[in-house]
């Protein structure tokens, strides 16, 4: 297993998907909390201002936090989704899938190195997110921050979590599929139905929808009605998914 | 050329269909330690499917692949490690180097990070691919890509190779190393089962050549005969119920 997460890591360190998708969740999305808090600031009576007052909750740190919270708890889904269709995907794609048979390393090993690796970078990158927007705070002048940044920061992280862990059947649509476009496919309809359920009402009991929810995507009151049960779905949804992935990769023949 | 050692692997009464198609259809065969066991056939003969159920790539509808005296389907993960293989698409990832994608195989292959950083700077010699060490795997020719794919199967000294045509894209320079490199491990204990179309090439190495035809065995080529091409196309025809001069 051991062997297993070091090249898995090595894989991900020298990956160009991996590279792009760490650059938006560490510049894009602090930059646009930041271009939005700076648009609602204004107050002007532009079309983007006027959408973005409606996702702006409290003022200074807290705002911007939240707005990063927010963005984080869509890109956090979308970058990570991405990488994981492409972790597992890759292998069929490029033809190393039967490379890894016949090896003192069990593929399902592979499978759950992939599935530790890619958490882990996700949970880091959601960390890093929150982080370059303190600085940026800082460098905006927002002042030392207080204990409600620090609740708003700790928010914004804790947004990251479910995320990347509801980004995990992607790995398993992406064997069954064989290649990362399936995977990519299912993550561009998961967005929809997220929408979808999300207008249709059912909103937080469906966990690709309670971290945006919580984040305040729909308002301050929306997010207050969100239960740790809700957020704590996404839990379940990354153990099935990371064994379901991983029974697939043992069991699976060459084609 | 005969070589008798132990048999590494035995191959019982495998069949493997794929809807209609008989892909294999009831194959016995043995590959011993110390010898180059040569498979022939025409395209879709069934060497690499034949190959992908020796190595649990496919499940066998009947019959049984032992690996010494275990099913391979029972086989602890640990006890791979005394294989090594190249079936078509060589373990190469174009976002690593050279270097890199030796490392991650020597890994994988259960070697710890010593015995690996000593198993690439070796092979590397042994396959001459120095040159191309630090150069990223997308940017490398065929011929080079293969070469990666046969020093990632062989870097750990496995006790039976099999590899899927290994000369496939090779200049002559990089056939004549490869074929020094399996009789050097042949020579050395190891067991090799290797999959081509060039009888000539085969012919200079091979202790057996089994030919292989629609998914059966239909027979042996005496290694280091002459007009072996002629005889391998004969055996063919026959098995089709031609006529070899009419077919000519």
């Amino acid at each position: 297993m051991r062997a297993a997460l070091e090249v898995e890591a090595l894989k991900l360190r020298r990956s160009g998907a991996a590279r792009i998708a760490a650059l938006v969740l560490l510049l894009a999305v602090p930059g646009a909390a930041a271009g939005f808090l700076a648009a609602a600031r204004m107050r002007g009576d532009s079309m983007l201002a006027a959408k973005v007052e409606g996702l702006v909750i409290g003022e200074g740190w807290t705002a911007l936090l939240g707005l990063v919270g927010q963005l984080l708890s869509v890109a956090v889904l979308l970058a990570v989704g991405v990488v994981v269709a492409w972790s597992f995907g890759r292998e069929h794609v490029d033809g190393t899938f039967g490379a890894l048979f016949a090896l003192p390393t069990a593929r399902r090993d592979v499978a759950l190195a992939k599935t530790a690796v890619l958490v882990a970078w996700g949970l880091v990158l959601s960390v890093g997110a929150v982080a370059v927007t303190a600085l940026l705070g800082l460098t905006l002048g927002l002042g030392t921050p207080g204990a409600d940044a620090a609740g708003a920061a700790g928010r914004a992280v804790v947004v990251g979590v479910p995320s990347v862990l509801l980004a995990l059947p992607l790995g398993w649509v992406a064997g069954v599929g064989r290649g990362y476009l399936p995977a990519i496919g299912a993550l561009l309809g998961l967005v929809v139905v997220t929408q979808v359920v999300t207008v249709l009402g059912a909103g937080a009991w469906f966990p690709w929808a309670a971290p945006g929810m919580w984040s305040g995507m729909g308002g301050a009151e929306l997010a207050a009605t969100v239960t740790p049960v809700q957020l704590l779905l996404a839990v379940p949804v990354g153990a099935v998914a990371t064994w379901a992935t991983a029974a697939w990769w043992a069991r699976a023949e060459v084609r | 050329m005969s070589a008798g050692g132990e048999v590494l692997l035995r191959v019982s009464g495998v069949r493997r269909s794929f809807g209609p198609e008989h892909a294999v259809a009831g194959v016995d065969l043995t590959v011993r330690a110390g010898e180059v066991h040569a498979l022939v056939g025409l395209n879709g003969a069934g060497k690499t499917t034949l190959m992908r159920l020796m190595l649990g790539m496919l499940r066998p509808d009947a019959g049984s692949v032992r690996l010494g005296e275990v099913d391979v389907r029972d086989l602890p993960a640990h006890a791979w490690g005394a294989v090594g293989h190249l079936i078509e698409t060589p373990f190469a990832y174009g976002e690593l180097t050279v270097d890199e994608t030796l490392y991650a195989a020597a890994r994988l292959r259960g070697l710890d990070r010593a015995e690996a950083r000593e198993a690439v700077r070796a092979v590397v010699d042994e396959l001459d691919l120095g040159h191309w060490a630090r150069r990223r795997a997308r940017n490398l020719s065929l011929g080079n890509r293969q070469r990666l794919g046969l020093a990632c199967a062989v870097l750990h000294r496995p006790r039976l190779l099999v590899l899927d045509e290994p000369s496939n894209g090779l200049d002559p320079a990089g056939v004549l190393r490869v074929r020094r490199h399996l009789v050097r491990a042949a020579e050395a204990g190891a067991g090799v089962l290797v999959s081509s179309h060039h009888l000539d090439e085969m012919a200079r190495m091979a202790h057996r050549i089994t030919v292989l035809h629609r998914g059966r065995v239909i027979g042996a080529l005496p290694p280091g005969g002459v007009d072996l091409e002629q005889q391998f196309l004969a055996m063919v025809y026959a098995a089709e119920g031609l006529d070899a001069e009419v077919a000519r």
